[in-house]
């Protein structure tokens, strides 16, 4: 083999590459040297533009010492659990259900898939009023003559946060149950025939044999489930804008305010300093084993 | 035998309403802040502040729906949504098309032409989908103000671009990769070259998901605030940032029937391109976005 | 070639930007009025400007108090292209003069005498150091307590002289089944009534020490925790249903006699007039209960943004002197529902509330009692007047000891030097 390549061959060779690159750089760009140049950020001094100098740590003290922030960390893991948990569990279900030869599958689909589509900046404030006690769901059932129900999560500072999880939910069940459809549709039939013959029951069928076989769907569910519950902002926003007392705060409303409205540039960006670590810290592990198993695979 | 027949037909009637009722159930609460919004819209303000929010209006208007759409005001401009539903046409369109045709191209090299290194490549495109964009406003500002792009609608799609290239080579990637290498290399024995490849074979193939990224990213992008209003001004706004300029008063009175009427109109796109691309979408990620 | 690329995408781009523009030049201004009256307000602006020659693009940013607005600019500054004019609130002018971004008006202020009409205690939010650098439109006065008049006789009460006489106005009213105090659970609204008790109970100087000067004594101090016990005894006026609840709506409430009280700016007034209501008659106004009457106020006003094309400079010109001109001011402020920033004009033709507004804040600037209102950023920088409506809307909501709520104060205000 020491035939020397000719030029189109060495062209051909790098193509694959070459078509990369741009995609490449400006990840790199976008991404990388804007995470780096927030990182400069967060060791600065910086209130309202950013100044380029280094106080250490400074600004990391600086944000744990605040208690919204705190809330702010506590409330993102909690929304981000219970958001992923229901999401799936309501998707799948709602897939399961819509896959046993339903008519009008079309409109349902449809209507679960609807609210994705919507733009959070009004919805929550449909939201907020169905919510609140005094207009929503607790002054219509009190009316309906059940006048010691109480549905007041909103106006709690301790359940408030719940709420939150409920309209997300709302959002982005029906993507859930998309996918998990999907997964279904891709499993033949002939399995749940022959357990079937064996005499399995439907349910088991499905909690045995149907549910581990969606096992990518899974992934995909929860990459894009992680995806919006991290970005979660306008929800907030719409919803609580962060109250009552700052008990809805997620780490994007605080590096928002932070950086915004607060003069605390340096503070806002040790915050997203932080985000980033603790999505790296979950996201690489991840991206590690599927991307050995693929290796792997081949 | 008979009757064992019976029930066993009864128990299955019953599965099967309770199957249905469930089902409707469901539809029925997720239908519930839709009822909410196109009832206000179509009250007048007055019964709205006359405490009537959850409810049947009183007497139907389809008022705040024509103010939205031409006549309401966005700062001193009385114009409606329709200018800025018109920039965000323009926006949406081309940076769905090139975040969609980057994803494939991306992910046809990631599955078909491995080089040294592509996995860590396809590592550092896929962590970026997790960056809070929050933290990149100020440096992609100044990057769009050496470009010449600030405050315009091609500087809002090459942010989109970019940023949609994550999630579209995701897409592109995991589909290909159930592609079998053999169609491929097949191809290249009979003198087929990289493009040739790639257009005849791979893009035919992928139409499916295709129409997943196209209704992930249409709807992300045609939703994004964000990009939106850092990144534009006054008449060259996305209608997101119109719609929030009608939605978010703070010491003014808000007009919640003209706001939901707004937001309805803001949504349509995206609500046409989900009932109508729906049935593909599914169709779409059963052929093999979901198979991690 | 390497420049070709961004040049030609460049003057693509400046082409569909210049497409709607006419042939005068246009003056970009930033603003987060967004509101149907504040529109109408700002309209008069825009006209003025118009018959000088000028036209006016309008780049509106609603919500978050302007904090979207914030980010927008941020982002045109970091892009090299900042707005030609942009609506001021608190010490954002003052901060971003500093950082060296904006144009004085001396030579118009000398020319016409500017400084001279202007309060002044709110001369440093408008001069950094000798420089004159935003055009102040209205000021609106934030400690006003609106009641309905039926409401008030119903319940046999009449306009309370303190906080005290106001808690126990309450329960009257409630026996007669009206809800005491309409409001909403949004930090600044909370803040609004925990601004005016500040002074109402610790007298002017005590609210300037704790909450201009963030003195550590006085922010602990027992007078501070009277204020916060005061505060806990306000939110027993308040229903359940006030999470989320606009402000607007909570006028709405008091409008239609379903509650007896609103703590709110004079832009609450515009509320009532709108529904032929009328002062003294069918609504009350009078200044939240003190012993020690202070005006709390807020301005709005114009700067100026260093520009290159000297074209764009003269029409800023022209923006601050219609922004400044008596008619502008008196016109703008019959919208807006605020008094002129100028304190020499007549204000016959105001509503009664403005016409006392106006009286109050004479009295007030002879005897010191001019506050900037915090809520609005017009006493200490934000990074501090945040921490402020952090803890007050956490003890609102919660059940916070005021103790308790004093020490988060003084180590949050520690904690954002």
């Amino acid at each position: 083999m020491t035939r020397k390549k000719s030029f189109s061959d060495r062209l051909a060779d790098w193509l694959p590459r070459l078509v990369m690159a741009p995609s490449l750089l400006v990840i790199l760009v976008g991404v990388y040297l804007f995470i780096a140049w927030t990182g400069w950020i967060s060791l600065s001094s910086s209130r309202m533009v950013p100044q380029y100098d280094f106080v250490g740590l400074e600004q990391y003290y600086r944000l744990w010492a605040t208690p919204r922030w705190h809330t702010a960390v506590a409330n993102l893991f909690i929304f981000s659990a219970l958001f992923l948990a229901v999401t799936i569990g309501v998707g799948l279900v709602m897939a399961i259900l819509l896959d046993q030869n339903i008519r009008a599958e079309g409109a349902l689909r449809a209507v679960y898939l609807y609210p994705m589509a919507l733009s959070f900046i009004v919805t929550g404030t449909a939201w907020k009023w169905i919510l609140n006690p005094d207009l929503g769901i607790q002054k219509v059932v009190n009316g309906l003559g059940w006048e010691s129900f109480v549905f007041n999560w909103i106006t709690q500072p301790k359940f408030a946060i719940y709420t939150i999880v409920i309209a997300a939910v709302w959002q982005s069940s029906g993507f859930a149950m998309a996918i998990f459809l999907a997964g279904l549709r891709g499993i033949d039939n002939s399995v749940i025939k022959a357990a079937q013959i064996e005499g399995a029951t439907l349910p088991r069928i499905y909690a045995s044999i149907i549910v581990p076989m969606l096992r990518p769907a899974f992934l995909s569910v929860t990459v894009l489930l992680s995806y919006i519950a991290i970005k979660n902002f306008d929800l907030v926003l719409a919803m609580t804008n962060g109250g009552p007392g700052n008990a809805t705060e997620v780490p994007s409303t605080f590096m928002f305010s932070a950086t915004f409205r607060r003069n605390q540039m340096g503070v806002g960006a040790a915050s997203a300093m932080m985000m980033l670590m603790t999505v790296a810290a979950i996201i690489i592990p991840y991206l590690y084993s599927e991307l050995k198993e693929s290796r792997d695979g081949q | 035998m008979a009757s064992e027949y019976g029930s066993a037909a009864r128990s299955r009637m019953i599965g099967r309403a309770f199957i249905y009722g469930s089902l409707v159930l469901l539809a029925a609460l997720y239908l519930m802040p839709l009822w909410v919004m196109i009832t206000t819209s179509l009250k007048s303000l007055d019964e709205i502040y006359g405490g009537s929010f959850i409810g049947l209006p009183q007497a139907v208007t389809f008022e705040a729906w024509g103010k939205a759409w031409s006549q309401a005001c966005i700062g001193t401009a009385c114009t409606g949504l329709k200018p800025y539903f018109i920039n965000s046409l323009m926006m949406v369109v081309p940076a769905v098309l090139l975040s969609t045709g980057i994803g494939a191209l991306n992910g046809y090299v990631l599955t078909k032409w491995r080089f040294r290194g592509a996995n860590l490549v396809f590592g550092l495109i896929l962590f970026g989908c997790f960056l809070p964009f929050q933290a990149v406003l100020l440096p992609m500002a100044q990057v769009l103000g050496k470009l010449g792009l600030s405050g315009t609608i091609p500087g809002l799609v090459l942010v989109h671009t970019v940023y949609g290239i994550c999630f579209t080579t995701l897409f592109f990637r995991n589909y290909f990769v159930t592609i079998p290498d053999e169609l491929t290399k097949a191809a290249q024995i009979d003198g087929a070259g990289f493009f040739r490849i790639f257009f005849s074979i791979m893009l035919p193939a992928a139409l499916p998901i295709m129409v997943v990224s196209c209704i992930w990213q249409f709807t992300q992008i045609w939703n994004d605030f964000l990009f939106g209003v850092s990144f534009t001004a006054g008449e060259s706004s996305p209608v997101t940032v119109a719609l929030n300029n009608v939605v978010n008063v703070t010491m003014g009175r808000k007009q919640y029937n003209v706001d939901m009427a707004a937001a309805m109109i803001a949504a349509l796109p995206t609500l046409v391109v989900y009932v109508v691309a729906g049935r593909y979408f599914v169709r779409g990620l059963t052929a093999g976005a979901v198979k991690g | 070639m390497k420049n070709l690329f961004p040049a030609l995408l460049a003057s693509s781009a400046s082409l569909i930007a210049a497409m709607p523009a006419q042939a005068e030049v246009q003056l970009e201004v930033m603003h987060h009025w967004v509101a149907e009256s504040e529109a109408a307000a700002l309209n008069v602006v825009r006209e003025a400007l118009a018959a000088k020659g000028y036209g006016w693009q309008d780049s509106a940013v609603g919500g978050q108090s302007g904090g979207n607005m914030q980010q927008a600019l941020r982002s045109r500054l970091a892009s090299g292209n900042p707005p030609g004019a942009m609506q001021f609130i608190g010490w954002e002018g003052i901060d971003w003069s500093a950082e060296g971004v904006m144009r004085e008006l001396n030579a118009l202020d000398e020319a016409n005498g500017w400084e001279a009409a202007i309060a002044p205690q709110v001369l440093p939010f408008v001069k950094n150091g000798d420089d004159l650098i935003a055009a102040p439109i209205n000021m609106h006065r934030q400690n006003w307590v609106w009641a309905n008049k039926a409401a008030f006789d119903k319940a046999g009460i009449e306009q309370p002289g303190t906080w005290a006489e106001l808690i126990e106005d309450g329960a009257k009213l409630r026996e007669v089944g009206v809800i005491p105090l309409a409001m909403g659970d949004e930090p600044w609204q909370i803040q609004v009534i925990f601004d005016a008790l500040v002074a109402d109970i610790g007298g002017p100087e005590f609210y300037n020490k704790a909450l201009v000067e963030l003195d550590p004594e006085a922010l602990s101090s027992d007078t501070m925790k009277q204020v916060f016990d005061t505060l806990r005894q306000v939110r027993g006026l308040v229903d359940d249903g006030f999470t989320g609840r606009d402000w607007a709506v909570a006028s709405g409430m008091v409008i239609n006699g379903q509650a007896g009280m609103q703590i709110m700016g004079d832009w609450a007034k515009g509320e009532f007039l709108a529904k032929g209501l009328k002062p003294g008659e069918d609504f009350l106004c009078f200044a939240t209960p003190s012993e020690t009457p202070s005006f709390q106020w807020l301005i709005d006003s114009f700067g100026m943004f260093k520009v290159t094309d000297p074209e764009v400079t003269k029409a800023q010109d022209a923006l601050a002197e219609v922004v400044m001109g008596p008619k502008v001011q008196h016109d703008f402020n019959l919208i807006k529902g605020s008094i002129p920033a100028r304190t020499d004009l007549p204000v016959d033709d105001f509503d009664d509330c403005a016409k006392k507004g106006f009286e109050d804040r004479a009295i007030a600037i002879e005897n010191g009692a001019m506050l900037g209102a915090s809520t609005h950023g017009f006493a200490s920088q934000p990074q501090f007047a945040t921490v402020f409506g952090d803890v007050v809307a956490q003890f609102f909501v919660n059940d916070m000891a005021s103790e308790d709520a004093v020490q988060m104060l003084v180590s949050g205000i520690d904690n954002a030097r």
